[in-house]
């Protein structure tokens, strides 16, 4: 067996661990508080007490009013919700069109698609090389036959920052509404519902801290939106459902420890970052880091070394105790060439050589030492096996 | 001294699986993967993609033994070297074997170019195969041995590779795999199947591949050896050597598929006797030991199974060889494996291009 020696987790953007105070700050809910919050006994509200303030907390942390917070499963679900619900709200009003950018989540890409086969119009954003939506596109596009319209804020595998703000407000303009996935965004993008004009925005609780298995949706006031599921009445109908009370709870706990410590952890992220990527292209010159013409959030570096590819290297690098990801994973296991890279024109053999490094809690600066060693040896390996076939 | 490292190929079945787990006994530093090879379609969320259930009992067989598990996926290469090749060879009236390009071109391949980037020395497989002195020999169970379909493999990785399960019969796996706790897998019931061809329908996936007016998958003549039309088919790619299915009745003997001829699209049938061959010519030769001459003595099998039949080799140019049978065997089919054996071990093989009816015999030599 493998040893893993000082394991180096470098997949924050793909989960992390819950944090202790996360963990104690839900385990009422799993023992004396268990009640169901719609009961009208005294459990019932106790939970509710604790979903409502939890409601309050998470709105709080993004500038929105406590009914603008739907608790979700998480960012797939808040994605669909916001994508789903507007155009299925919106479609008889005439507006038709649904809009992305091409490198968004799965989770809005499969919910646009989904618009389409239920009739609507789809429309892909331009994107620059850099990995920023095109502006004028978006000015093309989003005209007033559009439902709704999703651009991620920070860019889940190669970090790159959406100008959000300025897109919400030329899509209120036209009537249309605006979506962003913030899932990689929280806590390292300020957030404001008041002063910022999206409409939707979702996050994600296992991104940072809370557990797997919850998130919110903000939808700000007045906006129209279809349910996924019907049932129950909770969250004013919008998710039927027994509340998930433990999980809201540590969704806002999360939340708030996130903040606070926001400007200190990414000032300390982005050194880290800085040093990793110095060290890596100091020993591979020609090793390419994606959207690094851009503004990146502080945690995510993207890194193609020509002559590679990611499957292998991922596998040699976990061998040797450093895990982190390559483009996106389908539900085998098994790597494919990411979109986001192909949609920036990334060549397909640079492409299959990407490998996201995210950063978090756990990296520190010995973390960085590891990987500035380990990795351009085993870059030097492999490509020593290409040139000798 | 550290362990080897060995790259063990599972399939989430119970002879990978007990391979992986006589490895890791053996104290190999042994490392689980599953190659992905085709995808059904992965927007369709019913079905599960790329084989799903397989790579799970792979990767739960893994975390049981406490080895690491990973994904490769081989889908481009697999898809050009057996998939395009299998399809072509239908649509040529051949009846291909994809299971030998597999071996040949992506397990003992492009997989072991995964095992090199972590720096395994060794491949393993879960084959009824063994290998001993850099010679591939048969399984000890001569029901389950494998060798028909591993003859093309480059003879150089012979020296990198591990076959653990070559040692025993198919009970004594299962019940290794019990000893090992491995009861997930451990009475999964055996592929007969082509794996991308799961339900044996392998028309289907001509019919997907092939333009709709493709020459094998149109209306054409069946006739007799002596070229009289006695019905019409659907097409030569749904018929192979020796098939009885599909072949017209009111004939004074049983009538079996004897030959196909996309030249005029025909189907040809004949008797159990026309089905015989004497000689059998095979192309794209690989030697898994010394090269033997001509005027060798061999065994040989042309069909899976099929039980060994003598021969002396008649002809042998550089990618082509000629057999002179001793005795006929029956439905011998283009684009099926010939394989050599001196004993039990495996010399080579080739695919064979045609069948003789007629035996031809070696010009006497004066000595």
């Amino acid at each position: 067996m493998t040893p893993a020696a000082d394991p180096v987790y470098l997949d924050h953007a793909a989960t992390t661990p819950v944090r202790e105070e996360v963990f104690e700050a839900m385990k009422p809910f799993y023992g004396p508080r268990f009640g169901n919050p719609s009961s009208t006994h005294r459990w019932g509200r106790e939970a509710r007490a604790a979903l409502d303030e939890a409601r309050e907390r998470v709105g709080r942390c993004l500038g929105a009013r406590p009914d603008e917070i739907c608790f979700t499963s998480g960012g797939t679900e808040g994605d669909n919700l916001a994508i789903l619900g507007a155009w299925r709200a919106l479609k008889a009003k005439g507006r038709t069109a649904v809009v992305a950018s091409p490198i968004e989540h799965k989770a809005i890409l499969g919910a646009v698609h989904q618009a389409a086969r239920e009739g609507a119009e789809e429309r892909i954003l331009g994107i620059t090389p850099e990995g920023v939506v095109d502006r004028k596109s978006f000015d093309d596009l989003v005209d007033d036959s559009v439902a709704v319209c999703s651009t991620m804020w920070v860019n889940n595998e190669i970090g790159t920052i959406q100008p959000v703000p300025e897109l919400a407000a030329k899509a209120k303009e036209r009537g249309a509404l605006f979506h962003t996935d913030a899932v990689q965004a929280f806590g390292k993008i300020q957030i404001d519902a008041q002063k910022q004009q999206f409409d939707f925005l979702t996050i994600s609780g296992h991104k940072i801290g809370a557990p797997k298995g919850i998130g919110a949706l903000f939808i700000r006031r007045g906006t129209s939106l279809e349910p996924l599921m019907h049932g129950g009445t909770q969250d004013r109908g919008r998710r039927p459902g027994t509340e998930n009370v433990a999980a809201a709870v540590g969704l806002a706990r999360a939340a708030e420890l996130t903040l606070a410590e926001c400007e200190a952890h990414c000032a300390r992220l982005r050194k880290l970052r800085e040093r990793l990527e110095a060290g890596i292209l100091a020993k591979i010159p020609d090793a390419v880091i994606h959207g690094r013409g851009a503004d990146r959030a502080p945690h995510i570096v993207n890194i193609s070394v020509p002559g590679t590819d990611s499957e292998s290297l991922l596998m040699a690098l976990d061998l040797r105790g450093i895990a982190a990801s390559g483009g996106s994973a389908c539900q085998s296991g098994s790597i494919s060439p990411s979109h986001v890279l192909s949609a920036i024109g990334v060549r397909p053999d640079l492409a299959g050589a990407a490998i996201r490094m995210s950063l978090g809690s756990l990296t520190t600066d010995h973390c960085i030492d590891r990987v500035i060693e380990v990795f351009p040896a085993l870059v030097a390996k492999a490509r020593q096996r290409t040139t000798a076939q | 001294m550290a362990k080897e490292r060995v790259l063990v190929a599972m399939s989430g079945g119970v002879d990978s699986s007990v391979a992986a787990g006589l490895l890791v006994e053996q104290g190999y530093d042994v490392v689980g993967a599953t190659m992905k090879l085709f995808c059904h379609g992965d927007d369709v969320p019913d079905r599960p993609c790329c084989s799903l259930d397989s790579v799970n009992d792979a990767r739960r067989v893994c975390e049981q033994l406490g080895i690491p598990h990973y994904v490769l996926n081989l889908e481009t290469k697999f898809g050009h070297d057996v998939v395009d090749n299998f399809v072509e060879e239908y649509a040529r009236g051949r009846t291909p074997i994809p299971c030998v390009r597999c071996n040949t071109f992506t397990k003992f391949r492009d997989f072991l170019k995964k095992a090199d980037s972590i720096d395994a020395q060794w491949i393993a497989t879960g084959h009824y195969a063994r290998v001993v002195d850099g010679e591939l020999r048969r399984g000890v169970d001569e029901n389950k041995d494998q060798t028909y379909f591993l003859w093309g493999i480059d003879r150089a990785v012979l020296s990198r590779m591990i076959l653990p399960v070559g040692m025993l019969d198919k009970a004594r796996t299962r019940a290794r795999a019990h000893s090992m706790g491995l009861e997930v897998i451990a009475e999964k019931p055996e592929s007969q199947e082509i794996c991308f061809v799961p339900d044996g329908n392998y028309t289907r996936i001509l019919e997907q591949r092939l333009p709709a007016d493709a020459p094998a998958l149109s209306r054409g003549p069946i006739m007799t050896s002596s070229g009289t039309i006695v019905g019409e088919h659907n097409g030569f790619a749904r018929y192979t050597i020796g098939q009885r299915r599909g072949v017209p009745g009111g004939f004074p003997h049983p009538m079996y598929v004897i030959g196909i001829r996309p030249t005029n699209r025909a189907v040809v049938i004949g008797t159990r006797d026309e089905l015989m061959g004497s000689g059998v010519v095979a192309r794209e030769v690989n030697w898994l030991a010394a090269a033997p001459s001509v005027g060798h003595r061999v065994s040989v099998r042309v069909r899976h199974r099929a039980l060994l039949a003598l021969a002396e080799i008649v002809r042998l140019d550089s990618d082509e060889i000629e057999l002179a049978l001793d005795e006929p065997v029956s439905a011998i089919t283009p684009g099926q494996s010939m394989v050599l054996y001196d004993g039990e071990r495996v010399l080579g093989g080739g695919f064979i291009e045609a069948s003789r009816r007629q035996r031809v015999a070696l010009p006497v030599l004066a000595a």
